[in-house]
């Protein structure tokens, strides 16, 4: 498997203006086609953050508002704390939210963050439901698209902003491929031409496969981040 | 040629009322996705209703506060301008709506902050350090539009404009009209838009609040409702 932590950090070389001002908290974008496992990583991926010193709070963007957010929350009763997972109306636009126009996100964080100020870890799940889905970099310092092997090897080879230009491709529910007629070498290898060798990880939420990379990456980041604007 | 409104003010004002505009108006149904829970407008009721909203409800209450709070901005009266916001904030009986209404409107004022930089939202910022004011969006976009130099009966309009815009954004959504008859219902409104911005121009501070129970009924239910789309 291609090992994410070896790969650029920050592929986009995004110019200075187009990042988000440091403000000690990180913030993650979690984006993918409907059904592919995004609340499930999350679920997955808080007690890990958490194990590794982090403070998360989670805000879930749905179609239908709190359904997300309540399922997360039954989840991880007794991980994080209710008060600390929020659901953001879209009005139908998801897209809209996390990219064009993410005020209401930005004020569902800020909210979070003057009632928790210890918070240093924001994760946004974005109810979008295609490929073209990116989030705002005035939003979120980096994102993940989460694609599942049900929904077919090809998934890759469509490309899409999402899938090319997210920092972290995440490749889930490896192992109901053989069962969906997914050829995961396949999948795998088209992923990483179309990303031109950028970061692909293989997961499976449930039994925690490839989490720990996810989490790994996410503070490396931080770090480099940290580093290159010292 | 006597142009009464400068070219740049005439820019801002139709800057911040363009629907691509970071405003976080489209999640906001203003009170119609209710409504449409309740099963209680069609497509043909759809246009009284906005007219109704428009004359009893955002005209009392939003466009009001806007037009005193502009010109409280201008005659640099910053204690009006503090009790415009306390009473439109106290008079918005649905937690919703107070949510929205500051959410939309701290977002503005920072953003605003950063894209016109005037004095008077320097000034109101300041007052929101102090904890003088909420960050009400109607009285944020009044400080917004006077420190641009946009006349208060413009900058009323533009509001009134934008919330009737995102009115039929919503409609269509909610499957209530289609992006062509939007078109009509918007441009339907017109006069509407007209007379509230007339009656808004009229009232004093103690007029402020609208007045629409059944609005605030159906806005209670969409407080309650197992899914929603719009956060209001």
């Amino acid at each position: 498997m291609h090992d994410p932590m070896q790969a650029r950090h920050h592929h986009h070389d995004h110019d200075e203006l187009m990042r988000r001002p440091k403000d000690g908290v990180l913030r993650v974008g979690v984006a993918g086609p409907v059904g592919s496992g995004k609340t499930a990583l999350i679920e997955a991926l808080v007690p890990l953050l958490i194990e590794r010193g982090r403070t998360p709070a989670v805000i879930t963007n749905d179609i239908f508002t709190t359904e997300d957010a309540a399922h997360v929350r039954r989840t991880l009763a007794g991980i994080l704390e209710a008060d600390r997972i929020v659901g953001v109306e879209t009005g139908a636009c998801p897209h809209t939210a996390v990219r064009d126009d993410p005020t209401m996100n930005q004020a569902a964080a800020d909210e979070l963050l003057e009632r928790f100020p210890e918070v240093d870890t924001l994760l946004f799940e974005s109810g979008g439901d295609n490929l073209t889905l990116t989030f705002s970099p005035a939003l979120v310092d980096l994102f993940l698209f989460v694609l599942d092997t049900a929904e077919g090897d090809k998934m890759p080879r469509k490309r899409g902003p999402g899938i090319t230009e997210c920092e972290l491709l995440v490749i889930n529910k490896v192992d109901i491929a053989p069962y969906v007629r997914c050829d995961l070498a396949v999948m795998e290898s088209d992923a990483h031409r179309v990303r031109d060798g950028r970061p692909v990880v293989l997961t499976n939420s449930l039994t925690g496969e490839g989490l720990g990379t996810i989490a790994d990456f996410l503070l490396s980041h931080e770090a480099a981040q940290e580093t290159a604007s010292a | 040629m006597n142009d009464p409104i400068p070219i740049p003010a005439l820019l801002t004002g139709l800057q911040l009322t363009d629907s691509a505009f970071p405003s976080g108006y489209y999640t906001l149904s203003h009170g119609l996705e209710g409504f449409q829970q309740a099963r209680a407008v069609t497509p043909s009721s759809l246009p009284a209703l906005l007219h109704d909203l428009l004359r009893h409800s955002v005209g009392p209450a939003d466009a009001t506060a806007l037009a005193l709070a502009h010109r409280a901005v201008t005659a640099d009266d910053w204690d009006e301008v503090v009790a415009v916001e306390q009473r439109l904030h106290a008079t918005k009986l649905g937690r919703e709506a107070r949510q929205a209404a500051v959410r939309t409107g701290r977002q503005l004022l920072d953003l605003a902050d950063e894209v016109y930089g005037t004095a008077p939202i320097e000034r109101y910022r300041g007052l929101y350090r102090d904890g003088a004011v909420r960050g009400c969006q109607p009285v944020v976009a009044a400080v917004v539009h006077a420190g641009n130099g946009l006349p208060v009966r413009q900058a009323v309009t533009c509001e009134l404009f934008a919330f009737a815009a995102s009115f039929v954004g919503a409609a269509m959504r909610l499957r209530l009209t289609d992006h062509r008859r939007a078109q009509v219902v918007l441009h339907g409104a017109a006069p509407v838009i007209e007379e509230t911005v007339d009656a808004a121009l009229d009232r004093e501070l103690p007029d402020i609040g609208g007045c629409v129970p059944v609005a605030d009924v159906m806005a209670g239910r969409h407080e309650r409702a197992e899914a929603r789309l719009f956060a209001s």
